[in-house]
């Protein structure tokens, strides 16, 4: 491991600590955990999938904004490896994506399509429930080392405890709960980047770069910003407008 | 029976005639035969103020939803205010003083318990489901899992109401998750959020247009909402879509 990574993977979880004992966003948290291992993982993207109550996936963060990644990690709501490793509560590692078009075969044309050859899909369990996927997409055939692996796990670990962090018991009740508020937080956040979007006439990318930025400089959470925009408890402008500073290029947002 | 059996048959319930209060009235009699409950009722609020009661199992269930916004107090109205069901196993409990008037006129009907769930639309509380027992007690743990999927259920009529649409037939057909879910997508809560901005509405309403649009032209809610998010389209005050850039929009 070069000294650099290390550095990097002792960053992404030193980060995700110190947000463990402060007041945290469950939706700004698992956002920070999908780049960070589109970072330090050998893949092009990742994404996190949570399931409700009904089981059904829903894409809560993702590394990448580009829409047919996204579409891609909505998809396996139908069909494919993370549906398929939430099901079965193991991972499921695909090398080249060419050789299971009769295993998937809307996920794998639309995957490949979109630049993907191989898939690792990581479940994120919680005593004896699946919560939810990690799902890790590569643009190179090829699986993960053991050692990638196992970092990924840990990720995926850490994005499990995030989830009911706070309640020291987690009783079923207690995590279906949090679950829902954490998807209900995530229709927010989608609607307010939408709102911001427009108004200061950005992606929803940039639109989340300010929604962070006006979040972190009031030390609100992320979704009470966003609910507060919805609101109109405070306004676009206000949002768009501080702190002054030109907004990061795209490049370094991942792809 | 499952909760997830239960699942099923509540949106299976759902396709029939008779537009949104076809399916809000299917919806409140499957939560009579399904939940143990003795009456259900659905109704649009907005921002504490009803719009009504649209759906009920039967005229009793109906006249005491509507008590509510008479008395301007109860169980849906809170339910809709703090975002959580509000439960009441006991209407006649001499400790509850929440409601007086209308816990006395829900008594003299013979309504025991009333149970309500808010029903949401693009993550805000737009309604109710209530829920009536002759007898007082709690309702099973099956049956509040099955009440708030009702409750996710009941946001279909609440749009198709406030859509006000001729062109959408699916409700005569279509499961009512299959219907729900092809809402329930990034791209449609961000083009909503867009929505919202341009026509300066809230959440629900802006979901309620991104959707006549989608009906209008035959396509489907997330066909739209990437054509909102692309910028290909734009709606306007007069619910007119222009198309930035073309003659049409300088005109």
């Amino acid at each position: 491991m070069s000294g650099d990574r290390e550095h990097l993977i002792t960053q992404a979880f030193v980060s995700l600590a110190n947000s463990l004992v402060e007041a945290f966003d469950v939706v700004e948290l698992l956002g920070t955990l999908t780049t960070d291992c589109a970072r330090l993982l050998d893949v092009a993207s990742a994404g996190l999938l949570l399931a409700d109550r009904r089981g059904v996936l829903h894409v809560v963060a993702a590394s990448s904004e580009r829409t047919r990644t996204l579409e891609l990690f909505q998809l396996q709501r139908d069909q494919g490896p993370c549906l398929e490793c939430f099901r079965d509560g193991v991972p499921v590692s695909v090398a080249d994506l060419t050789n299971e078009t009769e295993r998937w075969p809307q996920f794998v044309p639309a995957a490949l399509a979109a630049g993907f050859t191989s898939v690792h899909a990581i479940p994120m369990r919680l005593l004896d429930d699946v919560l939810g996927t990690l799902g890790l997409f590569g643009t190179g055939t090829g699986l993960l080392n053991e050692e990638d692996l196992s970092l990924a796990q840990a990720l995926a670990h850490v994005a499990s405890v995030v989830i009911v962090a706070g309640d020291a018991v987690a009783d079923k009740a207690v995590v279906a709960e949090q679950l829902q508020r954490a998807l209900q937080g995530r229709v927010v956040v989608e609607q307010a980047k939408g709102m911001l979007a427009q108004v200061g006439d950005l992606t929803t990318e940039q639109a989340f770069v300010y929604l962070r930025r006006y979040a972190r400089a009031h030390a609100q959470r992320l979704t009470v910003v966003a609910q507060a925009l919805l609101w109109r408890d405070i306004s676009a402008q206000q949002v768009l407008g501080e702190p002054a500073g030109p907004i990061p290029p795209l490049s370094s947002l991942g792809q | 029976m499952t909760p997830l059996d239960l699942r099923s048959q509540l949106g299976a319930a759902m396709p029939g005639p008779g537009g949104a209060i076809g399916l809000a009235d299917r919806l409140c009699n499957a939560c009579v035969t399904l939940l143990g409950v003795d009456g259900a009722a659905i109704s649009i609020i907005s921002q504490g103020v009803t719009w009504g009661t649209f759906g009920s199992s039967g005229a009793l269930s109906k006249r005491l939803d509507e008590m509510q916004f008479t008395f301007g107090e109860g169980p849906c109205l809170e339910a809709v205010r703090q975002g959580r069901p509000v439960l009441v196993p006991d209407v006649g409990d001499p400790g509850d003083v929440r409601w007086p008037a209308l816990s006395e006129a829900m008594l003299r009907s013979g309504v025991k318990a009333v149970f309500a769930w808010p029903v949401t639309i693009a993550a805000s509380h737009v309604g109710a489901l209530d829920l009536f027992r002759n007898s007082v007690g709690m309702v099973t743990d099956d049956a509040m899992s099955g009440a708030s999927w009702a409750a996710e259920l009941a946001a279909l009529p609440l749009l198709d109401l406030m859509t006000d649409s001729d062109g959408d037939d699916a409700h005569e057909t279509e499961d009512g998750w299959a219907r729900l879910e092809s809402l329930d997508r990034l791209e449609v809560y961000r083009a909503t959020g867009m929505v919202m901005v341009q026509l300066d509405v809230g959440p629900a309403e802006a979901l309620v247009r991104l959707r006549a649009h989608a009906f209008a032209h035959d396509l489907t809610a997330s066909e739209v909402a990437w054509s909102i998010l692309d910028r290909r389209l734009v709606m306007d005050t007069d619910d007119r879509w222009e198309q930035p850039g073309s003659a049409e929009h300088a005109s």
